[in-house]
């Protein structure tokens, strides 16, 4: 038997009514007059031409007996996916889930590879799972949205912070996963929007619905749809009246942006909020002190010294991760880990799998504020500073491109999200003092349905009152 | 700010946080039972749409019911976007027959689930590389050269049969005779191992190979889809084309023919005539070989087998189109053609996308796994009437000759058992011939044939036989009178 992989060759266009050569948009229509729209410039490279030497078949080494076809849908996974996915990084490092129509990428280096590769693979919008790219457009780009997130974010993190918890702080003992992590994170949002108090229920309700839909779930799309149009409709005034009298907030940023097709929308004010992470904050917090109460030890050298909550979030992202895959699609066929992939793979990038990687962390499994072998600044255009790796969060994109942060671009979302993370943590220090695990409690991490965020939803705590 | 107590409760009502964290996600993917023929609620869009839960597609109810939820798919969405499997479904019989007419846009290039087992096939071959070996395997199967093997499908078929008496006296499981009534199993019996057994003659492998066919071919079935047993699906198909090279190496030095039932040379086996075929000037490779005779031995069994068991199950469920069959042995034809249409064995084919395409207002990216629901257009009531009802005298389904650049003839449409356009099953006559002239075969032997209701597995209500949905008949117990049956 030869080899299963050879390379690929491409025979030259051949049709010479090819959509797409032209750029052009056309319509064809099939023998039943089914009107079939081809989008221009966006023929494959394969095509339907492929030499016969050109294949890949799973050889009887390449079965994956190891890991059931659904390990990824269980109950199991959703609480603990880490046996799993260590069985999937040791046996097969690009395991080829036949149900899910996709490749799982589970080892630090193939997963960074894959998430700084944009020449070859590329991530869709939010706006596309939802099948509605035609709802709005994205700025969270732009330089005056970016620095309104910055300085709203950098003003509001400590008193917010401080007002939640010494309203907790008199009760002696709460559930710091809701009323604390995911209250914060939310709080923060409308602070950085600079929304109307009354507004916030509401507010709150419809951002989590529409953060909700993109997933696989028919109902929650529809949710998520409904919730987009009322958060369009409920934006609209708002914007006209920022853009009359602007404020130093990201609402006022958008608004003020000028476009080629005139002034921006409030589908678009919505688009920039969908895409923009909001998982991070909230569930990086949650883990964080999920973990902290669970390693008391741990805690005790945060009280000791607080110069170390920074690295407690960084050891929790990477322990821990709240997002804990990121999908990337092929955009041409490419050979990869001993495989063709082929154009529109789906390859789910397993940054829970990578950051438990012997190969690059010291006994992963074990959470220490203190270690080592992380790397502590934040990493640029790459996913190593100071040759050590850093935990990956997809949820905050690719590290900066930039090599030195310029004056005229505030700080990256990874570093802000990490001083804000860093300060209400110093606080919860400070307002809660000899906080501790509520007796009997035991908290765990859980996503609520398939491809959600891995984090403590339930989190009882005691203190000193 | 709001309180702490206030936010609590209104973020769970928000999110529906604590049915999450009750609710089993794994207890979700069981989807109720339904009534045959209906669609359980899956919720409804603000304009009343029904909605598609893509758990349904792993759920037992949609193996066992899929056709009202196929239904709601045609009506509502005819380009489905299942974004939990990370795939198209299209449904419409038209729009499915123009996407396989579009071997360049709908390319079949691997990527399905039948690669991993199967390997590299002519499944997996697009356009000209496809058509020019197409005709290498597929004029084995067709035309003089068929016609030729039918003396042999016959005398395969009566030899099954006869044995039967002798396997009653031994003493099997599948075989029992009581008070002059023969209960046989007619899977085990035979639909199970007469299409292998046809195609090993075909292909010239000696008799005692069967055995071993029979295992890497089950096997090789079990594995497609990345099932559990893909493992074992990859070891047969191994040992399947190891034993093959041999074979192929051996008849690269020596051809071998197949004889008629007086001993005269009809031809030479097809593993022969494709060891001298050429493309391009240069012989077949033996993995070429081996990969594409895998593929027959594999397309050959399932879906005959399928064929007959559904034929007579849907014969017996319905005695007076029986009665009518046996009365006019050409109805056969149209018997089996309705029986693909009603039940096919496959369901569907998959296609990848060669450029984004927009049909029905869904836009599918380049590259996208799109599957053909094939089950789904042969019950498309756009094109036949009622098509939950089995119906041999149907007016609306073309029964003639499967013609590759064809569907749509005398004013009907054929079924889409066999795919349509480049990818045509080409052992679609084969198929046909085996399926009849077996049903046929085995319906003269039995004598008053009926379905031992007892013995067979019962739909949710206990009483009912269970409905086919997504797979075959597997196990079908028929009685018949024993004593005039060899009169």
């Amino acid at each position: 038997m030869k080899a299963g992989q050879q390379e690929a060759r491409h025979t030259p266009e051949s049709r010479q009514d090819a959509p797409g050569q032209d750029g052009q948009d056309k319509i064809v229509y099939g023998r039943n007059g089914v009107p079939i729209h081809i989008r221009g410039g966006s023929r494959t490279t394969g095509g339907g031409y492929r030499t016969y030497e050109v294949h890949q078949r799973m050889r009887v080494g390449e079965s994956t007996a190891k890991v059931k076809p659904n390990a990824m849908l269980t109950r199991e996974y959703l609480e603990d996916p880490y046996p799993t996915l260590a069985i999937l990084r040791e046996n097969y490092p690009c395991y080829r889930d036949w149900i899910g129509n996709s490749y799982w990428i589970s080892r630090y280096d193939d997963v960074t590879s894959i998430f700084t590769d944009d020449a070859n693979f590329e991530t869709r919008p939010k706006l596309w799972f939802y099948g509605r790219e035609d709802f709005g457009r994205d700025f969270g780009q732009a330089l005056p949205v970016l620095f309104a997130h910055a300085q709203r974010t950098d003003a509001h993190a400590q008193p917010v912070a401080e007002a939640i918890l010494s309203e907790l702080a008199g009760l002696g003992r709460a559930d710091l996963a809701v009323t604390f992590a995911a209250r914060y994170a939310m709080e923060m949002l409308a602070r950085v929007l600079d929304l109307p108090a009354a507004d916030f229920d509401f507010f709150v309700e419809r951002y989590w619905k529409m953060q909700q839909g993109y997933g696989w779930s028919p109902k929650a799309e529809q949710a998520g749809l409904d919730a987009m149009s009322e958060l369009a409709r409920y934006f609209e005034p708002l914007m006209e009246q920022r853009r009359a009298n602007p404020g130093d907030d990201l609402i006022s940023a958008v608004a003020g942006l000028e476009t080629e097709t005139g002034p921006t929308t409030a589908e678009d004010l919505v688009t920039t909020l969908l895409e923009r992470d909001h998982e991070t904050l909230h569930g990086a917090l949650a883990n964080m002190w999920y973990l902290l109460l669970t390693h008391p030890e741990q805690l005790e050298l945060l009280r000791e010294d607080e110069r170390l909550v920074k690295y407690a979030y960084q050891e929790t992202v990477r322990h821990s991760t709240p997002v804990l895959e990121a999908k990337r699609f092929a955009r041409q066929e490419v050979e990869r880990f001993g495989r063709l992939l082929p154009e529109g793979a789906l390859l789910i990038c397993s940054a829970g799998a990578a950051n438990r990687d012997p190969r690059v962390f010291q006994d992963p499994d074990r959470f220490e504020v203190n270690r080592k072998d992380l790397c502590r600044r934040e990493p640029r255009g790459q996913y190593r500073a100071d040759g050590l790796p850093t935990g990956i969060t997809f949820g905050l994109g690719q590290p900066t491109k930039h090599p030195a942060v310029p004056e005229d671009r505030p700080r990256s979302l990874y570093a802000i999200t990490r001083d804000t993370v860093v300060t209400a943590s110093k606080c919860v220090l400070e307002i809660l003092p000899g906080l501790r695990l509520a007796d009997g409690a035991k908290p765990g991490l859980r996503a609520l349905r398939v491809g959600d965020m891995h984090t403590c939803w339930q989190l009882p705590a005691t203190w000193e009152a | 700010m709001t309180t702490s107590i206030d936010f609590t409760r209104n973020f769970a009502r928000a999110i529906d946080l604590d049915s999450h964290l009750e609710e089993d996600p794994g207890a979700l993917r069981e989807f109720p039972l339904m009534p045959y023929g209906e669609a359980c609620d899956m919720g409804h869009a603000a304009d009343g749409t029904p909605l598609i839960d893509p758990r349904l597609f792993d759920s037992p109810e949609f193996f066992r019911n899929p056709y009202p939820y196929y239904r709601i798919m045609r009506d509502h969405y005819p380009v489905y976007h299942d974004k939990l499997h990370n795939c198209y479904y299209v449904t419409r019989y038209d729009d499915i027959t123009d996407c396989y007419f579009d071997d360049e846009g709908f390319n079949t290039i691997p990527k399905g689930s039948s690669s991993g087992v199967l390997g590299n096939t002519q499944l997996e071959l697009s356009g000209i590389e496809h058509r020019r070996r197409r005709n290498l395997y597929g004029q084995h199967l067709v035309g003089q050269s068929l016609q030729a093997r039918i003396p042999a499908i016959e005398r395969l078929a009566r030899e099954m049969i006869e044995s039967w008496d002798e396997k009653a006296r031994e003493g099997v499981d599948y075989i029992h005779d009581h008070d002059g009534v023969r209960t046989v199993e007619i899977g085990k019996a035979f639909a199970n191992e007469f299409p292998i057994s046809v195609v090993c003659d075909i292909l010239g492998f000696p008799k005692e190979a069967r055995d071993r066919f029979f295992y890497w071919y089950n096997s090789m079935m079990s594995g497609l889809g990345g099932s559990a047993t893909q493992k074992q699906g990859l070891e047969a198909r191994q040992d399947l084309e190891d034993y093959l090279e041999d074979i192929v190496e051996q008849r690269r030095k020596e051809p071998t023919y197949l004889y008629g039932d007086n001993g005269e040379i009809v031809s030479k086996d097809i593993i022969s005539k494709l060891c001298e075929s050429k493309i391009d000037g240069d012989y077949l490779s033996t993995e070429e070989i081996t990969s594409n005779i895998a593929l027959i031995v594999g397309g050959g069994g399932e879906t005959t087998r399928g064929a007959i068991l559904n034929m007579l199950f849907l014969l017996l469920t319905h005695p007076e189109q029986f009665a009518a069959v046996k009365a006019d042995p050409s109805l056969w034809d149209t018997a089996f053609h309705e029986t693909l249409r009603h039940s096919t064995p496959i369901g569907g084919q998959p296609r990848h996308n060669t450029y984004d395409v927009e049909l029905h207002d869904v836009t599918i990216p380049a590259g996208s796994l799109v599957n053909m629901v094939d089950f789904s257009a042969n019950h498309d009531e756009r094109i036949f009437e009622e098509p939950e009802k089995f119906d041999i005298f149907r007016k609306d389904l073309y029964s003639g000759k499967l013609l590759r650049s064809g569907y749509r003839k005398e004013g009907k449409c054929s079924h889409m058992a066999f795919g349509v356009g480049p990818h045509l099953c080409p052992g679609a006559w084969i198929s046909h011939q085996e399926a009849t002239i077996g049903a046929r075969i085995l319906c003269d032997h039995m004598k008053n044939p009926r379905i031992n209701v007892e013995r067979m597995p019962k739909d949710i209500d206990g009483v009912s036989l269970r409905p086919m949905g997504l797979v075959s008949v597997g196990t079908l117990w028929i009685d018949f009178d024993l004593e005039d049956s060899r009169a």
